[in-house]
């Protein structure tokens, strides 16, 4: 459905045909005012045409030429941002890669320097025994460890009545 | 609609000259400048009414069609295609200046010209003084009153009036539809047969 705007427009412009335009032309209150606006629409019509129209600019070939420079140095930005971001996203898995391998190395390397002493195989069968508190009610056993030099355990026990077989037998 | 097209360059279509460009071409992009570059910029400078800022705008255009050509489909005529380009670009500058109308961005240095078809063949006849001052009045007077209406208006009524172009052209180059643009034109009209009453009434 045409608002009233639309269909005036387009009688002015002679867009309108057959029952459209007779219902039209119909509905209007007063067909001469109507007609005198449209021949004063089409005078306005031939005014904007004839004045601005015909405007131009004087320096067609230098507003191409500019053009044409402006078009070349913007592709060949567009083409070297592409570049760079080829070479950055290799160099970025290169620089992430070979720091991760450095980080793997120096973990390594200070994991080892600092690996706990390992426990005595005597203070762990000895405390594997369990001492038999019928046997021995007072019982400590104290191990002092040194690995400065060569390993060194020494094994001080108090209030022990006798050592597990097992351990003698060591 | 071909007021720039001469006969030589009419044997090489629009659609050839597309697809050159948008296999990379640049020379066919320009053959596609050369022919549009008067009327975009015309219409432009009918729109901001300064000269420099239409060569501008009318660059920018340019250089958003030659970014954006893979993208034409041919579903329309690069004429239509392009023309929103530039009402996108023009639109939008006139939105961001805030121009409320009242003819303050006239460039009176401007030099305009008539554009003579035969003007390479046949001596340019120049107006006389006094006809050139009535003409440069009248041109001032239509100016003024284009820069009362809004953005939206100034573009539905140049492209109808001066360019001919049909509803559903304007519409596609508005993106906008075909009763907005009949709406549009039926204000912008209004408004102009107010303002320019004395002017078209005396030619």
């Amino acid at each position: 459905m045409k608002t009233f705007e639309e269909k005036w427009t387009a009688w002015l412009d002679g867009q309108l045909t057959g029952k459209e335009l007779d219902d039209f032309e119909a509905s209007l209150p007063d067909k001469a005012a109507a007609e005198a606006e449209k021949l004063e629409v089409q005078k306005l019509g031939t005014l904007l045409k004839r004045e601005l129209g015909a405007r131009s600019f004087s320096n067609e070939e230098f507003f191409s030429h500019q053009l044409r420079e402006r078009i070349a140095r913007e592709t060949a930005q567009a083409r070297d941002g592409a570049k760079s971001t080829w070479w950055t996203i290799p160099r970025l898995v290169w620089t992430g890669a070979t720091s991760l391998a450095l980080f793997l190395i120096c973990a390594f390397v200070v994991l080892h320097g600092t690996k706990p002493v390992e426990q005595s195989e005597y203070l762990t069968q000895i405390l594997n025994m369990r001492v038999d508190p019928a046997v021995s009610p007072n019982a400590t056993i104290s191990v002092f460890e040194t690995t400065k030099q060569d390993r060194v355990t020494v094994i001080w026990t108090e209030g022990l009545q006798s050592l597990p077989s097992d351990y003698a037998a060591k | 609609m071909q007021t720039e097209t001469t006969l030589a360059q009419a044997d090489v279509s629009e659609l050839d000259l597309v697809k050159r460009c948008q296999a990379g071409e640049t020379e066919a992009f320009d053959e596609l400048v050369t022919r549009y570059r008067t009327r975009i910029f015309a219409m432009i400078y009918n729109m901001v009414h300064n000269e420099q800022d239409a060569w501008d705008l009318a660059q920018d255009s340019f250089v958003k069609a030659w970014k954006s050509i893979k993208r034409f489909r041919g579903r329309s005529s690069f004429y239509t295609w392009i023309y929103r380009i530039v009402m996108n670009v023009t639109i939008d500058w006139l939105r961001k200046k805030q121009v409320k109308g009242a003819g303050v961005e006239f460039d009176d240095a401007i030099q305009l010209r008539e554009v003579n078809p035969a003007s390479k063949t046949l001596p340019k006849a120049d107006p006389l003084p006094f006809e050139r001052m009535e003409r440069n009045e009248i041109r001032q007077k239509i100016d003024k009153a284009i820069a009362q209406l809004s953005p939206e208006h100034r573009a539905v009524i140049l492209m109808k009036e001066t360019e001919g172009m049909q509803y559903h052209e304007i519409a596609e180059a508005l993106g906008c539809s075909i009763g907005t643009v009949m709406s549009r034109l039926f204000y912008a009209r209004k408004k102009l047969q107010n303002l320019l009453k004395d002017v078209y009434e005396n030619i």
